[in-house]
């Protein structure tokens, strides 16, 4: 699934060449401009990568009427600067698109870059009719996903500036994260976050609103959503977890699914989480905590998360395709920051 | 032992890379990855494990799936200098 489109602006976007007639710059590509617009109204980010002053950037927001989520403006290697947006909008390279007229600069791409789709600007056109450009359900958190991200951008730039400690940064930042159980109106908005996460998700099985709606009527499953604000905007429903709380007194608490939304990596959300599974765990009385997770390629961030929080694996293979970590609730346990509301 | 102290030297120039600091160019290998050691988060430690793979050809994440190796700047240096000989 594609979740971010990064253009060239020279003949690409604009039809024309920005740096022949800065005082009039070409207008926006008309067929262009319309999927830009049909994309950001499914959830679909943009970002501009161009070999033109920052000006150029400011000039094609203002010609499109669009905000752009990341922007790199410079005479760097394409794949630098698509690279470098990746990673300002939190995504790997299979969840990007890349359009430029320039046949070398698409080929530099596709070598430096193989897991991103690259594409020509007619190729473009079609391509919105393809299913990799085409989520299968659209929250209100998906439609104002450009939003999340141009707080974002205002966020990391701080970020920067801040000299202290990440813990002094989140609080700085005025963040609320609010652990509660799942009510029916989430249903939307989990079954989208099963089929989006896949960098913090630790069963890489999609379910479905009903059976998130099974779920929720079961004596034994817990459905848990993290929500997240801070003064920069209101991310909504970024995260949830389910678990299985049937061997509990004296036992386990199994976690079958625990997933998060990559706007919300870096914040502390998930640290939250695990901290508050624990916490909550050694309440009603069990004495360890499981994640069942598959191990593949795309959610090694979830698996560093997962022993960073102190969990552990006996599975000394990944050709097993999942294993379980386990983390006894002995003390110490984390503390919850006085920031995340339950 | 030699072959040890390259990789640990690429370490630090990776990581001064990817924090856009040079800290941990002459931080001492005891130095954790993660929070207050060199800062890196989940993602940023995915990043570095994704570089290690392209540059070494080692895939840390699936060799080690409690991820000891990430645990200071020397432990990933030895891991990468055992598996690269």
């Amino acid at each position: 699934m594609i979740k971010c489109v990064i253009w060239d602006l020279d003949e690409t976007l604009l039809d024309g060449v920005y740096l022949e007639s800065p005082e009039r710059p070409p207008p926006a590509n008309e067929a262009l401009r319309a999927v830009l617009v049909e994309l950001a109204g499914r959830g679909i980010l943009h970002a501009i990568a161009s070999r033109n002053p920052p000006t150029a950037a400011s000039y094609a927001a203002h010609a499109t009427g669009l905000s752009f989520a990341a922007v790199r403006c410079g005479w760097e290697a394409k794949s630098a600067a698509v690279a470098a947006i990746m990673s300002d909008v939190g995504l790997t390279a299979d969840a990007v698109a890349f359009v430029d007229n320039d046949a070398l600069e698409r080929a530099e791409v596709a070598f430096a870059l193989p897991d991103v789709l690259v594409l020509a600007p007619h190729e473009m056109t079609d391509a919105a009719n393809w299913p990799a450009f085409s989520p299968p359900v659209l929250t209100d958190e998906a439609r104002r996903r450009g939003e999340f991200y141009a707080n974002r951008r205002a966020r990391m730039a701080e970020a920067r500036a801040f000299g202290g400690s990440r813990e002094a940064f989140l609080r700085h930042c005025q963040t609320r994260v609010v652990i509660a159980p799942a009510a029916p109106v989430d249903l939307p908005r989990l079954h989208e976050l099963s089929v989006r996460t896949h960098q913090f998700n630790s069963a890489g099985t999609q379910l479905t609103e009903a059976q998130f709606a099974a779920l929720l009527d079961s004596g034994s499953q817990r459905v848990i959503c993290v929500r997240l604000s801070d003064r920069f905007g209101d991310d909504g429903l970024v995260g949830a977890c389910v678990i299985d709380t049937a061997a509990a007194p004296a036992g386990r608490w199994e976690v079958q699914l625990l997933m998060m939304s990559c706007r919300a990596i870096g914040r502390g959300v998930i640290d939250a989480l695990l901290s508050w599974i624990c916490l909550a765990a050694r309440d009603a009385g069990a004495d360890q905590v499981g994640v069942a997770c598959v191990i593949n390629p795309r959610n090694v961030p979830l698996r560093i998360a997962l022993t960073s929080a102190g969990f552990r694996t006996e599975t000394r293979s990944a050709a097993a395709g999942s294993a379980p970590y386990v983390r006894r609730l002995d003390p110490p346990l984390p503390e919850l920051p006085d920031w995340v509301l339950t | 032992m030699t072959r040890e102290r390259e990789v640990l030297a690429e370490l630090r120039r990776i990581l001064a890379d990817l924090i856009g600091n040079p800290m941990p160019l002459d931080a001492p290998a005891k130095t954790p990855l993660l929070r207050d050691g060199i800062g890196l988060d989940s993602l940023g430690a995915t990043i570095l494990l994704t570089r290690i793979q392209t540059l070494f050809g080692v895939d840390v994440a699936s060799e080690d799936l409690n991820l000891d190796a990430l645990a200071s700047i020397g432990t990933l240096a030895a891991f990468i200098g055992e598996r690269i000989g």
